[in-house]
């Protein structure tokens, strides 16, 4: 995936000169903010097809920096996090985040992560306004309300295919269990509605070759992945 | 939330208000009892005047509960000869007055005292509650700070590594400049476990200075050199006054105070910025300077700059060396103090004494 812009906002220098060493001897451009005010007016300056945010900031939480760059821009936003906490990371992907690594992390976890987000924000700026959705071996008929699986029909209860289609106009980017509830059910519902209807989408889109994979986020939330898209 | 659970009143109402309260509800009593005619007994009487006295020792406390009473007995005393038959004699009018005066006070003041223990008790129990959810709070900020702390070079350490293993395509010059960068994180992160056991000797009380004659200069010239690839992106500027005496210290209590002091301006300090560090003779003794063209102290820690954890930030450390600088320091008589020159940046500053 050469010639791809990425913003890297971190103020830990020697993490910066790694993946910087890391991306671009692999062909990506990066550019290195320090502060969150200087990613946030650098991607005011020119968009970016990833960025790469690091919660822990001198100058402004890291969380308020995401909101702020999902205010600007739809490119997808990884977020590192040294403190582990979940909460911080659902925060963050509901305030805009796409992805989350924890510290310390590996760089082919990384790069892998990086590539899944340019290779989504791409295949979704090319489905705009298409009513047949593609991942993989999936296909959603948008219009008609039918899913297929390698061309065949699969049987989905109205919220089992709304619960789909959100996942896959998403794809590649971890949905919060809060975000998929409140948008295919509405308020107050609890956990396990999600979880059961999760286990009964899995069953029916099965782990043959081409189908996509429903991948929990452990305490945060679920992402939908196109075949070949390891990330762990 | 302490303070403020502490200063809170040990009775229900103002003393002032149940005082009014309870005299109010003493002339209403015994305006329905002159209604009610020489009918009613004197025990009903009594009974009756009573229950001002122990609702305003409920609310309002001892003093008030005393003064109704006073107020009751007087009541009481006006009232029994108006309802008083004939037959008794003036003498049991006396005696009863006094019983009554006797009960009411009684009454009252220990009525307020169970309001006013089971208060205290209250007050106690929120103390200790609040107490113990600060320990939680301070718990969870310390594990949170030094995870961040532990997991920031190690980042960049596993980064390297699973980079490195995953066959990239890097020649001999980058391969080599990503090793020196895992060796200075394994430094960093020693140097910040260095610290942390610190802190646990300084809580425990067991940071005893093993105080020996010290070269300065030496010690200076030792810690830039083991610390030169974290001041390398800064212009260390070192000024030790010739000729100072030896000074008795702790060497690697002091070694660790003066590393604290220019990593901490280093990563505060732009680029290419100076950083100076100065040694010379002082009133008190010796004292160590070290100043940086940095953005100075963040105002919302100014005045908690010594203490842990008060400076930690989001992406730095977390701000336990300058407490365990100012624990090492006055465990050795001296004293650190932090200021902004006026030109900018932040200076701090440490005396100790020569002879310990």
């Amino acid at each position: 995936m050469a010639d791809a812009g990425v913003l890297l906002i971190d103020d830990d220098e020697a993490l910066a000169r790694v993946i910087g060493v890391g991306f671009e001897s692999r062909g990506y451009e990066l550019r290195v903010a320090t502060t969150g005010a200087a990613g946030i007016e650098s991607i005011e300056e020119r968009d970016a097809d990833v960025i790469i945010l690091d919660l822990g900031l001198p100058d402004l939480d890291g969380i308020e920096v995401c909101r702020h760059l999902r205010q600007r821009t739809r490119s997808p936003i990884i977020v590192l996090s040294a403190d582990g906490a979940e909460e911080r990371k659902v925060r963050a992907l509901d305030e805009g985040a796409d992805d989350y690594l924890t510290k310390p992390f590996s760089m082919p976890e990384l790069l892998a992560r990086v590539r899944v987000a340019v290779r989504h924000r791409r295949a979704l700026a090319a489905l705009v306004d298409d009513e047949v959705l593609t991942v993989g071996s999936l296909m959603l008929d948008a219009a008609a309300h039918e899913a297929f699986v390698g061309g065949q029909p699969v049987e989905l209860t109205p919220k089992e295919y709304a619960l789909l289609l959100l996942l896959v106009r998403n794809v590649g980017k971890v949905l919060t269990h809060r975000a998929i509830l409140d948008q295919v059910w509405g308020p107050d519902q609890p956990l396990d509605t999600l979880r059961t209807h999760v286990s009964h989408l899995r069953r029916k889109l099965g782990d043959g070759e081409g189908a996509p994979m429903l991948v929990t986020a452990p305490g945060v939330g679920y992402r939908l992945l196109a075949p070949g898209d390891s990330v762990t | 939330m302490i303070r403020a659970v502490a200063s809170e009143r040990s009775t229900i109402l103002r003393p002032s208000r149940a005082l009014l309260g309870g005299i109010a509800a003493v002339v209403l009593v015994e305006a329905g009892l002159l209604v009610a005619g020489p009918g009613v007994s004197r025990a009903v009487v009594a009974l009756l005047l009573l229950v001002p006295v122990a609702v305003a020792g409920l609310l309002g406390g001892r003093l008030v509960a005393l003064a109704v009473s006073l107020v009751a007995a007087i009541g009481f005393a006006v009232l029994l000869p108006a309802i008083g038959s004939p037959a008794v004699k003036a003498g049991d009018n006396l005696a009863a007055i006094a019983l009554f005066v006797l009960v009411a006070i009684v009454a009252g003041v220990l009525l307020s005292s169970v309001v006013l223990s089971d208060r205290r008790r209250m007050t106690a129990e929120l103390l200790t509650l609040e107490t113990l959810r600060q320990v939680d709070r301070d718990r969870a900020a310390l594990l949170r700070s030094v995870s961040h702390d532990l997991r920031t070079p190690l980042a960049t350490i596993r980064a390297v590594a699973t980079d490195l293993r995953s066959d990239p395509p890097y020649d001999l010059s980058t391969r080599e400049e990503l090793l020196d960068l895992v060796i200075d994180e394994s430094e960093r992160l020693d140097r910040i476990v260095g610290n942390l056991l610190s802190l646990s000797r300084i809580e425990a009380g067991a940071l005893l200075p093993d105080r020996q004659p010290v070269d300065l200069a030496e010690l200076v010239e030792s810690c830039v050199g083991r610390l030169r690839r974290v001041t390398d992106r800064v212009v260390l500027e070192q000024r030790v006054e010739p000729g100072l005496p030896l000074v008795k210290l702790d060497y690697s209590q002091f070694d660790q105070v003066l590393g604290n002091l220019l990593e901490n301006a280093v990563r505060h300090s732009p680029p290419g910025s100076t950083v100076t560090l100065r040694v010379r003779r002082s009133v008190v003794g010796v004292s160590l300077e070290v100043t940086d063209q940095g953005p100075g102290f963040d105002p919302t820690v100014r005045a908690r700059l010594f203490e842990p954890f008060a400076s930690a930030t989001g992406s730095g450390s977390s701000g336990i060396g300058l407490a365990i600088c100012k624990a090492i320091v006055e465990a050795h008589g001296g004293t650190i103090t932090a200021s902004e020159p006026g030109w900018g940046g932040a200076k701090i500053v440490v005396e100790v004494p020569i002879d310990g």
